[in-house]
């Protein structure tokens, strides 16, 4: 005998045929990245007739060494220190901000509060590539001439713009946490003595920490994934652009570009394993007004 | 130990009143309850005492002290939340030595005085473990140290006892009530309780839409209430009401006549009131069966509690009182029965604007 919320449903089998049928296109280009990192050829049908196995492509990319055309090599741990520099930094950035600016927006009262919360919506909806322009523009500003001061700068850029687009939804999903802790929590900080600021860092942040942890993911994948803000803002080139440039050239040994994708899903991967229950809690409990 | 003053506090949500100009002072070393229904702003008044609050307008005097502009931390109250709000990241000697660190207290004191309240509480065996950890009760103790522990000129609690079940609420109200006299600290112990109140109070300051009904000892608020809503609220079951006409030196119920209480006659007079409301307390009278001098009615139901049983005889159609009557007595449904009240017992309230007759003169 089942509990009645247990009781295995007549058309689950087929329901979960269905989704799997609908995210087999997904799953099938995923599989044949993962399959060609580890091919001499690259695969490039269901047929699998050119897949000859060899773990080539892997041993260079773990020695640092990825050749491209004419023999010229690449180290792939810079351009993973790269992207890594970035993604780190965008995250640090946007829990920063958004811890803060959500403890303020569900915790004090101010005037134009309600008006910065929908105009915090709305500036979520602008795609980030319709503002790049503008962005730009900005950047051609100030910058720098000394070529190291421009690399140095180019990251802070690239972080600060990248991470501004993050911001206000992971603002939003703070302010949601911090809505759904008990005001006396923080009563009681102050009656026992404690500052705001105090209130803050020792007993509302350590209470929304699954919060973080959610807001921290987001940004740290959305800062290893972007390919617009870093191709066109970062001096160095990190994984996402190097895929992308060799994409175009001719003579890419391509299997071997497979196997610095696979490398780079990793983190992805690796990051969703660990937080897929944390990340559905978010979306379902996390947005209140 | 310092006593509390509140002058005429009114404190405003927008538009919404939440407390009506209260003057209530609070003696030093008393225990102080603040009974209301939800909603009444008893919490309120808490929390302005506190300091979370500020009032809208009027004063809070801590002894001859204006403490009105000063923010918590400067009152030296402890306050116990009803959820007890206990740090969940921080472990049960960590959460009790919380107020301290912030005063930059020196360790070994720390340490000394966390072991001497957890002590005094009976939790320290209990001191490294995290809150989740602990049971209800021992939760509600460990917050009650934290509010302790700064050894606070007034201790704030609110409702601190609503999230316990009902045997160790009754254990642990006689325990609160021992430790603030042993302490002999001034406390305001906010409840909608009234068995709660009455068990623990010194006096009862009873409250209802942000307005002070009445102040009394628990004996004045019981059996001289002075409004309807008082005499309902208090007592399980409530205070009784019956309408009543006064009709020369009687008081006409339906078909029943009472003479008016002896205590009653010059005021009404004096007052020339013609309509009552008549209230009394179910262990206040006692039913007789068959018709007679009293309160004419019929069985309407009984509920036998063990040692007593509660009947409720319906005296007119729509009206009931509760009565308790001895367990040997059997009753049948629709039995005609009497009710006989102890004349000296009985209050008059002033059906208009239900307040007691003798408080109506001032």
């Amino acid at each position: 005998m089942h509990d009645i919320e247990t009781i295995p449903k007549k058309n689950e089998m087929v329901i979960l045929l269905a989704l799997i049928l609908a995210a087999s296109p997904i799953i099938i280009t995923y599989l044949l990245l993962i399959l060609s990192s580890f091919s001499e050829e690259m695969l490039t049908s269901l047929s699998l007739s050119s897949f000859r196995p060899t773990i080539v492509n892997w041993i260079n990319v773990f020695k640092g060494k990825t050749a491209i055309t004419g023999g010229i090599t690449v180290n792939i741990w810079h351009y993973t220190l790269t992207t890594l520099l970035v993604a780190l930094g965008i995250t640090g950035l946007v829990v920063l901000i958004s811890t803060m600016a959500g403890y303020a927006l569900s915790r004090m009262r101010f005037r134009g509060r309600k008006k910065s919360m929908i105009f915090l919506l709305l500036l979520h909806s602008f795609p980030g590539v319709s503002l790049i322009v503008g962005v730009y523009f900005m950047y051609r500003l100030t910058l720098p001439t000394n070529p190291l001061a421009l690399r140095v700068y180019s990251f802070l850029y690239v972080i600060l713009a990248r991470g501004a687009l993050e911001i206000p939804m992971s603002v939003w999903l703070m302010k949601g946490f911090f809505d759904s802790i008990p005001w006396e929590f923080e009563w009681s900080g102050i009656i026992d003595g404690a500052s705001r600021i105090k209130v803050w860092k020792d007993i509302m942040v350590p209470l929304i920490k699954p919060g973080i942890m959610a807001i921290a993911i987001f940004a740290f994948l959305a800062g290893w994934g972007d390919l617009i803000y870093v191709r066109t803002f970062l001096i160095d080139p990190t994984l996402a652009t190097y895929i992308e440039s060799n994409l175009e050239v001719e003579f890419t040994h391509l299997p071997l570009i497979a196997a610095v994708g696979t490398f780079y899903l990793l983190p992805t991967i690796i990051f969703f394993i660990l937080a897929h229950q944390l990340l559905l809690k978010t979306y379902v409990g996390g947005i209140k007004g | 130990m310092v006593s509390v003053t509140l002058k005429n506090i009114t404190k405003k949500f927008g538009k919404f009143i939440a407390l009506n100009n209260i003057n209530l002072k609070i003696q030093e070393k008393e225990f102080m309850a603040l009974l209301g229904p939800s909603g009444s702003g008893k919490s309120t008044l808490l929390y302005t005492i506190a300091g979370i609050y500020k009032p809208t307008s009027g004063k809070v005097y801590f002894d001859e002290r204006d403490v009105t502009e000063l923010p918590p931390k400067d009152r030296n109250v402890g306050l116990v939340f009803q959820n007890w709000a206990l740090y969940p990241h921080m472990r049960v000697f960590k959460n009790i030595a919380f107020p301290l660190e912030l005063k930059k207290a020196p360790k070994e004191e720390i340490e000394k005085k966390v072991k001497e309240v957890a002590k005094m509480l009976h939790i320290d065996h209990l001191l490294d473990r995290y809150p989740w950890q602990l049971s209800g009760g021992q939760q509600q103790r460990v917050a009650i140290a934290r509010a302790l522990v700064k050894e606070p000129d007034v201790l704030l609690l609110d409702e601190p006892l609503s999230n316990l079940d009902a045997l160790l609420r009754i254990e642990v109200r006689a325990e609160l009530k021992r430790l603030q006299k042993e302490l002999g600290i001034t406390a305001v112990y906010v409840t909608h309780d009234q068995a709660e109140a009455l068990a623990m109070a010194d006096r009862i300051a009873v409250i209802r839409e942000g307005k002070i009904l009445q102040v009394g000892t628990p004996d004045e608020v019981y059996h001289k209430p002075k409004y309807k809503f008082v005499g309902g609220f208090l007592g399980n079951p409530p205070m009784n009401f019956v309408e009543a006409e006064v009709e020369n030196g009687y008081l006409r119920i339906y078909e029943s006549r009472i003479p008016v209480p002896a205590q009653y006659k010059e005021l009404i007079e004096k007052l020339d009131i013609k309509e009552v409301l008549l209230g009394f307390r179910p262990h206040d009278a006692e039913v007789v069966k068959g018709i007679s001098e009293g309160l004419v009615g019929e069985v309407y139901s009984f509920e036998p509690l063990g040692r007593e049983q509660i009947v409720t005889v319906s005296v007119n159609s729509g009206a009931f009182v509760k009565v308790f009557a001895l367990e040997g007595e059997h009753f049948t449904f629709g039995e005609k029965v009497t009710v006989k009240i102890r004349e000296d017992r009985i209050v008059l309230f002033d059906k208009k604007t239900e307040e007691a007759l003798e408080f109506l003169e001032e």
